[in-house]
């Protein structure tokens, strides 16, 4: 039960990432929530959400491109970090995350490609307005189908590969997000590129940076 | 604005721009997702001819792409040219003309800015010790006020200005609404990095071999830019693996 519950939340998830709506409730951070609540466990969910949400900072669902798939990542990733019962958990999890999230947005072009050759364009036949609503919500059922198998089959092989993972870990839970913070941090050089660069943005930068340490000091 | 359109076909094809993306494809793009959205003014429109309603049905299925958020410009500019009876050939036009500007004015303004700027808000608040959930509902408010506004206000443009749309857009001057969120954002990620850097939490937890290796992955960020991002994540997949491999066999 529990299994098509998160298929069933992957699919609605996946809808927004791109074809509905766009709230961005698909972004890994909300997505964590969503799945730790269903789960039982919502802290762990948005520390896992945090951490994609962290290397996703760059990946945006922008029309022709190509994207790691935040929200089956995410729900792939929460779902194994909750049966995990090794230190090994978090990171496992996240990995896997990242990794689904690859597959999952490849689905996402394969889809495309598909749509190209079943909606309705000009040249092709005489659709009629019921076509062209067919074909439209038939498009959006069809990516709700491809978020949940993805979502489904994620799960299970997280579950899998977090359950096979029993022996030693050599990090420490702090060690571990330590390690994960690393991959994150890259985004965040990105994002600073993508805002200018350090070199135009430097005194913004440093003084935001100044007040997360005051921040993180003393709040 | 129109004389023939209803609040009805309005606020529907409103409605339904939420779902233009829907049937995203490589060949028209956002092409049926238009003619989806455009379909109740259309029918009210021209209803009751059944070729001027295969004809205008053809032209919206086109190649069209825009920034979704913006994609309304198009639409509601479109709906006015069609209630005012413009010729196929000035629709045709216009929506070429349009969803270029539209496109790049949106992914600057909202995938550039917008989101990654709320998304490092949220993570900022969170990696400062805001509950989680509190961090969420803090994105999803602030993102979707921006998101759901500037989908209304390009709608609003478009319906009201129709084929003269760019002056309204040229006026609101989006270029530099986006160059200021950035740098609003660039203090925001000033803040989550600093956060990341000092929370006890982050990456002062774990030590200061963490926050050389994690210096040096921004810093291959921000001179290979979007090029790093696989090899980073690669590199931390692989090691979690090489380790969880290890593990295994001891």
């Amino acid at each position: 039960m529990e299994i098509v519950q998160l298929s069933l939340l992957g699919g609605l998830l996946a809808l927004d990432g791109t074809s509905v709506g766009q709230f961005m409730v698909s972004r890994p951070l909300i997505a964590g929530l969503a799945v730790g609540w269903v789960l039982g466990d919502p802290v762990l969910g948005v520390a896992v959400g945090a951490i994609l949400e962290l290397y996703l900072l760059v990946s945006f669902p922008t029309g022709g491109s190509r994207f790691p798939e935040g929200a089956t990542a995410t729900v792939v990733a929460v779902s194994a970090a909750v049966v995990a019962d090794s230190p090994a958990g978090l990171p496992l999890a996240v990995a896997v995350g990242l990794v689904w999230g690859q597959l999952a947005g490849f689905s996402v072009t394969l889809m495309r490609q598909l749509n190209s050759r079943v909606v309705p364009e000009p040249g092709r036949g005489h659709p009629g307005a019921g076509g062209i609503v067919t074909a439209h919500l038939g498009a959006v059922a069809m990516d709700f189908a491809r978020g949940a198998v993805v979502t489904l089959l994620g799960v299970l092989a997280g579950r899998a590969v977090v359950g096979a993972v029993h022996g030693p870990w050599a990090l420490s839970p702090a060690d571990s997000v330590g390690l994960l913070l690393v991959g994150g941090s890259a985004s965040m050089g990105i994002l600073l590129r993508d805002l200018g660069g350090f070199r135009k943005r430097k005194t913004l930068f440093v003084a935001g940076m100044a007040l997360g340490i005051l921040g993180a000091r003393f709040l | 604005m129109s004389t023939v359109l209803g609040r009805r076909e309005t606020i529907s094809a409103f409605m339904r721009s939420f779902l233009i993306q829907g049937s995203w494809n490589y060949h028209t793009m956002l092409g049926s997702g238009f003619a989806f959205s455009m379909l109740p003014a259309l029918e009210k429109l021209y209803g009751s001819e059944p070729e001027a309603m295969e004809a205008s049905l053809e032209r919206h299925l086109e190649h069209f792409n825009a920034h979704p958020y913006l994609a309304g410009v198009a639409l509601g500019a479109a709906l006015r040219l069609e209630s005012e009876g413009a010729d196929p050939e000035t629709v045709r036009r216009f929506k070429l003309a349009v969803r270029a500007p539209l496109g790049s004015l949106g992914d600057g303004l909202v995938w550039a800015a917008w989101l990654p700027g709320t998304s490092v808000l949220a993570l900022a608040l969170y990696w400062l010790g805001l509950p989680g959930w509190w961090a969420a509902l803090v994105f999803l408010l602030v993102y979707n006020f921006g998101h759901i506004a500037l989908r209304y206000w390009g709608f609003r443009v478009g319906l009201s200005e129709g084929r003269m749309v760019g002056r309204r857009l040229e006026q609101a001057n989006l270029v530099m609404w986006t160059a200021r969120l950035k740098a609003v954002v660039t203090v925001l990620l000033g803040i989550l990095v600093g956060a990341l850097l000092a929370g006890s939490n982050g990456l002062a937890g774990a030590g200061i071999v963490w926050v050389v290796l994690a210096t040096c992955a921004f810093l291959a960020g921000l001179l290979v830019g979007h090029h790093a991002w696989r090899p980073a994540a690669a590199t931390v997949v692989a090691v979690i693996g090489i380790l969880a491999a290890l593990g295994v066999l001891t």
